[in-house]
């Protein structure tokens, strides 16, 4: 699972709350538009995340929600209980797929049917003005078998099949397969939403009959709308529904399916006969028939068959009445209308025709509410379920446990086991029964209530239930048992059941954390106290004991003091895939853009760091990404000209190197040309000529970081307004950072930027100047040397030294802090000399002494000190003395 | 190019996207008598099926691809 889901999951559970939440609020106040809106806006947003993913079902359900809690908001529909039952149910339904894609990371299509259920019940209630987008199904699937708007299959539209695929389809249905007709009536915006109907319906398989039909409106060809769908396709198939299902499940609203029944296949066709057949041989046959003497009967068919001409009605109609003796021999009413309607040379109504007398599966498929889902669904549910009861009775059987008694425990698992088995299988009228009996098994001590109330009610469960063949008693029945079951389940989920689905992850807030780590910091500075305290002790009360004994103490806090630290850092770390996770997508669409062909590599995505750090990464890199793709990778005529693949690459790798982050973006592009660098820079004033005949091809290269540098010519809406590299640099640097390049023309480019793992522990060297203490970050700091005051030399008024062969320019610390005091060397006559890196070149810092190296908390100045750019900031020591840090970028 | 338009005959091959259908619209339109040729097609997106079923123009040859060769036959008849 990625993290994108993680994410989504662990919110969408909290919007799923809130929702919850402001609905029970609602009903205690439900004039309230303020909740109103708030609810909205959930509902939106969980919308809006889900669409991200491609969970069609969810997204389906909650549009609706969405749409109907829009028309709350705007008064179009009043707020009433029936509309948050719906709105709750639907979030039952929305946290029951996020349990599943918790669990497999996908939701399965079985879930189309209640989805559609669910937003058809939405939708309902938006009522009339916005009929538009109510579908209009002929039959939807529901779980209680009950059909919206259903039409029988009698209503069909006359299809023309031909006779052979009609009796083969026949055959099919009477052998019991579902032979559905199904029409497609694709939404007008389709195509706009990257949809061919005309694709997805050529993915369904085992299609007897197909048909196409063109609403076009337009008057004119002209006028044709061609991004408009006006198609509307109708088949019929006998591919499974769980197939049909899995296919159509991104549009299952625009979606008619009827089941058709054997008798509706049994259609003769061909041209009537002015004559008709003769009388007698009608009066004959049916003679014949009524005899039940098939065999003579099916002889003297066959004989007319063979006079007549094939084309006629009444032979196709005769080639049917022997298809129906073959294959449903025993269905004589059927046979006998066909065989009177030879008189009228019309196909019977076969809709008219009662069929009390037929085998209960013939009844099955001529109900037009049959729910395929339902039937197929209880068939395998039945089987569990008997052997769940099996096993209860398997335990109730159990002689009794050691104690001689029979144990409550055991007989309130078996009761808590039937009382769910019965609910699943939509009994709950049961558990009324099932608790009794339990009550009196618990009394009594002993299993015999509940094994005589099992063997009693066994007898029926045997039997599915089957919805069709006492309709309206059972449907009602159902019905209220659903419900029951449904609210049941509800209140169990409020109650007790979601703590199997709680999560292990934690949402905090940052200020807390940040809190955490301020408070963190003070105990730093606390414990450093104690080493201070030692010394009094010691040196100013002269209690050596005392002394040790603080000592060791402080061991113990520090080294708690560090851990927790550490803990802290580590709940701030977050993983650099946090923001390499959105280049894909980017790289994708630039290099379309630009017409290049790019393989982007992301390594290290593990790799983690602060989350500020982290933060502070993702416009930089962002930048660095758009430069590699528009200037670095070459189009793909000029790579293979130059001998490379057509297809760049461009890598992007991340590793940790001891207490930093290190992100290398290499591309294997044109790389930087020295040359142009140089003279744009020169053109654009940033070097002077001398520089232009001396700089070095490195140093040229690193002048793209100089401020309002650009090379492109043309500004697109990529790069080229010389907001690129510097900006880079910038906001790299003001997380205690630093950007580097290397490039070679024609090869490519590498670019890596080296991040500390966490700003909130600065390690600075403590350096005393005219008597006051001031802090040096220690990543700046290259050496310390003590340089000896024959050494320095004078050059254009500037002091400097050699150090091991090189030219370092000094600079006194007091001069930059515009003191007039000279630095002050040691009895040696040497000068403490502090070198730092600054924009990679070295520079001494001569101070007076240096001091111990110290972990601070570093905290920005603020106020009138904030506009100071000297220092970064300023710490604590653990004497109560604060310690401003110098930066020496800014200083020098 | 998906749909080759020669002097009297749309030639389609492979798969014919969203976007070709309004061209296809057009040059029937100029080409009332013009010829469309299947015979390399597999798939035509809906787009274009509707401008075909709408103006059924002579086909010159029927897709090699069996599925499609049946769908079209039953449009465009």
């Amino acid at each position: 699972m990625n993290n994108l889901l993680e994410q989504f999951l662990s919110e969408a559970r909290d919007f799923l709350q809130g929702i919850a939440e402001k609905l029970m609020q609602l009903e205690n106040d439900p004039n309230s538009t303020e909740l109103m809106v708030e609810l909205f806006r959930f509902v939106h947003t969980l919308k809006g995340n889900s669409g991200l993913f491609d969970f069609p079902e969810m997204t389906r359900v909650l549009h609706a929600s969405e749409d109907l809690m829009d028309a709350v908001r705007n008064g179009r529909v009043s707020y009433s209980q029936t509309l948050a039952d719906q709105l709750l149910e639907a979030m039952d339904f929305v946290s029951a797929l996020m349990d599943e894609i918790e669990l497999t990371g996908k939701t399965g299509s079985n879930h189309v049917g209640t989805s559609t259920e669910l937003t058809n019940a939405l939708r309902a209630l938006l009522n009339a003005p916005n009929a538009v987008h109510v579908p209009v199904a002929i039959e939807t699937y529901t779980e209680d078998g009950l059909a919206v708007k259903a039409i029988s299959w009698s209503e069909l539209p006359p299809m023309d099949l031909p006779e052979s695929t009609a009796m083969g389809l026949h055959r099919c249905a009477i052998d019991g397969e579902t032979v559905l007709w199904l029409q497609y009536t694709p939404e007008p915006e389709c195509f706009f939403k990257g949809e061919d109907p005309f694709f997805l319906i050529r993915q369904i398989p085992d299609v007897a009959w197909r048909h196409i039909i063109l609403n076009n409106t337009a008057s004119t060809l002209a006028e044709m709308d061609v991004f408009s769908s006006q198609l509307v396709f109708q088949l019929l198939t006998i591919a499974s529904a769980e197939e049909l299902d899995d296919l159509l499940r991104y549009v299952p609203d625009q979606i008619h399916r009827v089941k058709v029944p054997a008798l509706a296949f049994v259609k003769p066709s061909g041209n009537s006969d002015d004559v008709g057949l003769d009388e007698d041989f009608i009066i004959n046959i049916l003679e014949f028939f009524d005899n039940d003497e098939i065999e003579t009967l099916t002889n003297t068919i066959n004989t007319m068959l063979e006079l007549s001409s094939p084309d006629l009605w009444s032979s196709s109609a005769l080639r049917w009445v022997l298809h129906l003796i073959e294959t449903e021999p025993d269905n004589k009413p059927v046979q006998r209308t066909l065989l009177e309607a030879l008189r009228t040379q019309k196909t019977p109504d076969w809709s008219a025709l009662t069929l009390p007398d037929v085998e209960p599966t013939r009844n099955v498929v001529a109900s037009p509410v049959v729910s395929i889902n339902t039937s197929e669904v209880s068939d395998t549910l039945l089987v569990y379920f008997h052997e769940v009861i099996d096993a209860q009775k398997e335990i109730l059987s159990l002689p009794a446990t050691s104690g001689g008694a029979w144990s409550a425990g055991r007989l309130k698992a078996v009761g808590a086991t039937l009382i769910g088995c019965y609910r699943a299988v939509q009994r709950a009228n049961e558990v009324e029964h099932i608790e009794a009996a339990l009550q009196l098994a618990l009394t009594e001590n002993s299993p015999t209530p509940l094994l005589i109330w099992l063997d009693n009610s066994l007898l029926d469960t045997h039997e599915p239930v089957l919805v069709e063949e006492h309709e309206e008693h059972i449907v009602v029945n159902h019905l209220a048992a659903q419900t029951d079951a449904k609210s049941n389940r509800r209140s169990e989920e409020i109650g007790g059941a979601n703590i199997v689905a709680a999560s292990k992850t934690l949402k905090v807030d940052q200020d807390k954390i940040d809190r955490l780590m301020n408070l963190i910091g003070e105990m730093v500075v606390a414990k450093n106290a104690l080493p201070y305290l030692a010394n009094r002790a010691e040196t100013v009360f002269g209690v050596r004991e005392l002394s040790r004994e603080i000592k060791a103490q402080y061991a113990v806090i520090n080294r708690v003091a560090e851990e927790m630290q550490d803990t802290i850092m580590q709940v701030r770390m977050m993983p650099v895939s946090f923001i390499f996770q959105r280049f894909p997508r980017m790289v994708r669409d630039i290099s379309r853009k630009l017409g290049k062909e790019v393989e982007l590599v992301l390594e290290g995505e593990a790799t983690e760091a602060d989350k500020n750090i982290i933060e502070a990464l993702s416009d930089p890199l962002i930048h660095i990404v758009r430069n590699s793709l528009d200037h670095g990778l070459e189009m793909p005529e000029a790579r293979l000209a130059a001998g490379k693949f057509a297809t760049g690459k461009l890598l992007i790798r991340a590793s940790q190197e001891s207490d930093r982050v290190l992100i290398e973006i290499i591309d294997d592009g044109k790389g930087i040309d020295p040359d142009v660098i140089k003279q744009k820079a020169y053109e654009k004033g940033l070097i002077d000529e001398s520089t232009l005949e001396r700089i070095s091809d490195q140093d040229a290269v690193n002048l793209v970081f100089a401020a309002g540098f650009s090379t492109a010519d043309v500004i697109s809406d990529l790069s080229g307004r010389g907001v690129g590299m510097d900006v880079v640099r910038s906001a790299v640097e003001k997380v205690n950072g630093t950007v580097g390049i290397e490039s070679e023309r024609g090869k490519g480019t590498r670019l890596f930027l080296s991040l500390p793992l966490s700003m909130a522990v600065t390690n600075v060297m403590i350096i005393e100047s005219n008597t006051q203490i001031f802090g040096v970050p220690m990543d700046m700091v290259v050496e310390t040397v003590r340089v000896p005051r024959a050494h320095i030399r004078t050059i254009k008024q500037k002091q400097t030294t050699v150090l091991r062969g090189r030219i370092v320019p000094l600079l006194s610390l007091n001069d930059l802090l515009a003191k007039s005091e000279p630095q002050l060397p040691n009895e040696d006559d040497e000068f403490a000399t502090l070198i730092v890196r600054v924009h990679g070149e070295h520079v001494g810092i001569l101070v007076d002494d240096f001091r111990e190296t110290v972990d601070i908390i570093l905290k920005p100045m603020t106020g009138i000190l904030g506009g100071l750019p000297g220092y970064s900031g300023a710490a604590l020591l653990g004497d109560g003395s604060v310690l401003m840090v110098l930066n020496p970028r800014e200083l020098i | 190019m998906a749909i080759e338009y020669k002097k009297s005959q749309a030639v389609f091959n492979d798969f014919i996207g969203v976007e070709e259908a309004e061209a296809l619209l057009e040059w029937l339109q100029k080409n009332p008598k013009g010829k469309v040729n299947f015979a390399e097609c597999t798939h035509i997106h809906a787009s274009s099926l509707q401008v075909l079923i709408a103006i059924k123009p002579p086909i010159a040859a029927e897709p090699n691809d069996a599925d499609l060769a049946v769908w079209l036959k039953i449009a465009l008849k």
